[in-house]
């Protein structure tokens, strides 16, 4: 024996400890086997307290089989968040529809199966079937999108190898009203145009790949339009279309000034983004986004209101506008030629080519790019809608190209674009960039440039108001909203000439002009002269009346109360600003 | 030792059919639940395609159609719009006498009460 057994144990450690107790022949055979008996507690034990703490980790973590087992024959195509108006109306939805697949290594008689099918589905060709039905591969698409009393007959003709899945169909239940902002998806469910493309390129197609979007949890889309606005404007237009006899397109926009949602845009002709083929007619496209137009003399109110803002004018300002200005070869004439000195409000109300450009040269070539720059006319305008359209610069900015662009020739903007401009000419001075989806006001202030000094925009609201009370833009007086507005008149260029007979007419109107919400836009592609018109085809005849017949339409709907007696633009708008004149 | 053998087989048996009947709760409820989900799922299907049908059927260009096809209705003029303060005060309540026309009681006996009406006689005479 040692000295010290503990020592020695110690040293031999625990394994030494068993083996003795385990295998050594001076061990007592009892002590042995209650060590063997104990040893196997031990084993059993451990054994048991994994298979223990393995159930609590089964039960803690769900079961995916059981989850999944209902979806087996579902979600093929993804799911897509509803798009709804700014009232909660439904402006697209997902609707569950089946499909027919087949899986042509497991169809034991084509013929039978093509006669079958053939019966049930008269639109299906009987040839391409069973050339199909013939091929040796997995997994075929038969018909997508049929009837649950289809699915019904199918199902209960008992084919081997025919199936059915279901797949989310996107559905447009205003059907043509809101085209073109939302646009629409191809077979597989993806955005093809306008917000619904938008929302794929928002992260949603990552999720489809992912196959994360497969259910309707998604969270809705609000958009910035009014479907009741939507409606009237489109059947204005129409109405429009029909009575001005417009040979290409009509478009009409309503913008919130104070935060520069778009409450409606409508482009005519449209489509139904049901029937995604007649988007790809080119006379189709939506003109407000992705067409430029030289917008002729709505532009005008860009030039006076860079030189109201600059201080070098002011409403007092006079120009001379008794001869025609000449440039070159080139005249520039006035269509209402008053063949006098104007002040500056009757170069706006009588539409004066000859005082705006006089006025834009007094500004000098750069301040005036400057300003149009500020104004956001100069680049492509992104909104969420994926098309968008470059303006059309000059290259070479002359003084004789800051003469026309003054009466707005010259330059070649989106329609939105302008509008984008005007509404902050009307709203204090704030440009927002205008949106599709819904925005608070701070939210828009957020993103707000100042751009023009309030005082400025409350000069060039009373322009527009004297507009309505007694210049071009008589015919949009609808009593009770007091409307301002501006005409414009383009002529369009034909073979590199401005043609006579082609007009794209635009008006503007802002309403209420002393407390300015709405900014209504109407653009006549080619308007006619008709006997109502008295054989005009410009603006104040055909796109001014259109918006005033807009505008009686849409406020009470846009909740704006008609107000009666009010005084005139001089004293309801410039007394209430501090500086007058 | 022999006693504390019969307990472990016996603990170990009422075990096994504790784990049972557990297994077969589990099961159970999970059958419950998959069914469930694709109610909820069918039904939420059902309310989406009832929500499209509804929207389709209430857009504002066939309620356009089917009022200008089937109602006398005009749209709004503006005049027609008017606010409660612009309405006239409330004319102070009128005795009225219990007969059978109450109002050409009152113009035959007393055409100087207060009412909107006046009868040719006083109206010339004032």
């Amino acid at each position: 024996m040692t000295a010290n057994p503990v020592a020695a144990t110690a040293a031999h450690g625990a394994a030494g400890l068993v083996g003795r107790l385990l295998y050594g022949a001076n061990v007592d055979r009892a002590a042995k086997a209650r060590a063997r008996i104990g040893l196997a507690v031990v084993v059993f034990a451990l054994i048991y307290g994994v298979i223990a703490a393995r159930l609590v980790l089964y039960g803690m973590a769900a079961d995916p089989a059981t989850a999944r087992r209902s979806t087996a024959n579902d979600a093929v195509a993804t799911a897509r968040p509803d798009i709804l108006d700014r009232n909660g109306e439904i402006l697209a939805t997902d609707v569950r529809t089946p499909s027919l697949f087949a899986e042509p290594r497991k169809i034991i008689d084509v013929d039978e199966a093509v006669e079958l099918l053939t019966a049930t589905l008269p639109d299906l060709d009987a040839r391409e079937l069973r050339e199909r039905l013939s091929s040796r591969r997995g997994f075929i698409w038969l018909k997508r999108e049929i009837t649950p009393r289809q699915q019904a007959d199918i199902h209960r003709l008992g084919i081997p190898g025919i199936g059915f899945l279901n797949e989310n169909k996107r559905v447009y239940p205003n059907g043509a009203v809101v085209s073109h902002v939302i646009g629409h998806v191809n077979i597989d469910n993806q955005g093809t145009a306008g917000i619904e493309k938008w929302l794929d390129g928002r992260g949603l197609a990552d999720l489809h790949l992912a196959g994360f979007a497969a259910d309707r949890l998604q969270k809705p889309v609000e958009l910035s339009l009014d479907l009741r606005v939507q409606h009237a404007l489109r059947d204005e237009l129409l109405a429009a279309r029909e009575r001005y006899k417009v040979k290409v397109a009509a478009a009409g926009l309503v913008t919130d000034v104070r935060t520069g949602e778009v409450v409606a845009m409508v482009s005519v002709p449209d489509y139904d983004p049901n029937d995604p083929r007649q988007a790809l007619d080119e006379t189709r496209l939506n003109r407000l986004t992705t067409g430029v137009f030289e917008l002729g003399s709505t532009f005008k109110a860009l030039t006076v209101a860079m030189a109201l803002d600059s201080g070098k004018a002011t409403l007092s300002s006079t120009f001379d506008a008794r001869e025609p200005l000449r440039y070159g070869k080139f005249e520039i004439n006035d269509y209402h030629a008053q063949r006098r000195i104007l002040t500056l409000p009757d170069v706006f109300t009588y539409s004066s080519n000859i005082g705006i450009a006089r006025m834009a040269l007094g500004q000098g070539i750069e301040a005036h790019k400057a300003f149009l720059r500020k104004m956001g006319q100069l680049e492509r305008l992104r909104t969420e809608l994926p098309e968008s359209a470059e303006p059309l610069v000059p290259k070479h900015w002359a003084e004789l190209n800051t003469v026309t662009i003054a009466f707005g020739h010259g330059i070649a903007v989106a329609p939105l674009q302008a509008v984008m401009a005007v509404g902050a000419l009307m709203n204090g001075g704030k440009l927002f960039p205008p949106t599709f989806l819904k925005r608070s006001e701070a939210e828009a202030a957020a993103r707000a440039k100042t751009v023009i000094k309030p005082e400025t925009s409350a000069r060039m609201r009373y322009l527009m108001r004297l507009n309505a009370e007694k210049g071009s833009a008589r015919r949009v007086d609808v009593p009770g909203y007091y409307v301002g507005g501006k005409t414009g008149t383009a002529e369009k260029v034909v073979n590199g000439h401005y043609s006579k007979t082609k007009l794209l007419t635009t008006f503007m109107a802002v309403l209420p002009a002393d407390q300015p919400r709405y900014l209504v836009t109407i653009i006549l592609d080619e308007p006619q002269p008709t006997p109502e018109t008295k054989g005009f085809a410009t603006s104040g005849w055909n796109a001014a009346p259109t918006a005033g017949r807009v505008v009686e339409r849409i406020a009470p709907l846009l909740g704006l109360a008609p107000r009666f007696d009010l005084p005139a633009a001089e004293r309801q708008i410039l007394a209430v600003t501090s500086a007058i004149r | 030792m022999r006693l504390v053998h019969l307990f472990v087989i016996g603990v170990l048996l009422a075990a096994a059919a504790y784990v049972y009947e557990i297994k077969f709760e589990a099961t159970l409820q999970a059958e419950r639940l998959a069914k469930l989900r694709s109610d909820i799922r069918r039904e939420r299907d059902a309310i989406a395609t009832l929500r499209a049908e509804w929207a389709k059927l209430s857009n504002p260009g066939r309620i356009q159609g089917l009022a200008q096809r089937h109602l006398a209705l005009q749209p709004l003029e503006v005049i027609q719009f008017d606010t409660l303060d612009n309405l006239p005060a409330r004319v102070p309540q009128a005795n009225l006498p219990d007969v059978e026309d109450p109002i050409a009681a009152i113009i035959g006996r007393d055409p100087d009460l207060p009412t909107g009406s006046v009868t040719p006689a006083a109206g010339a005479a004032r």
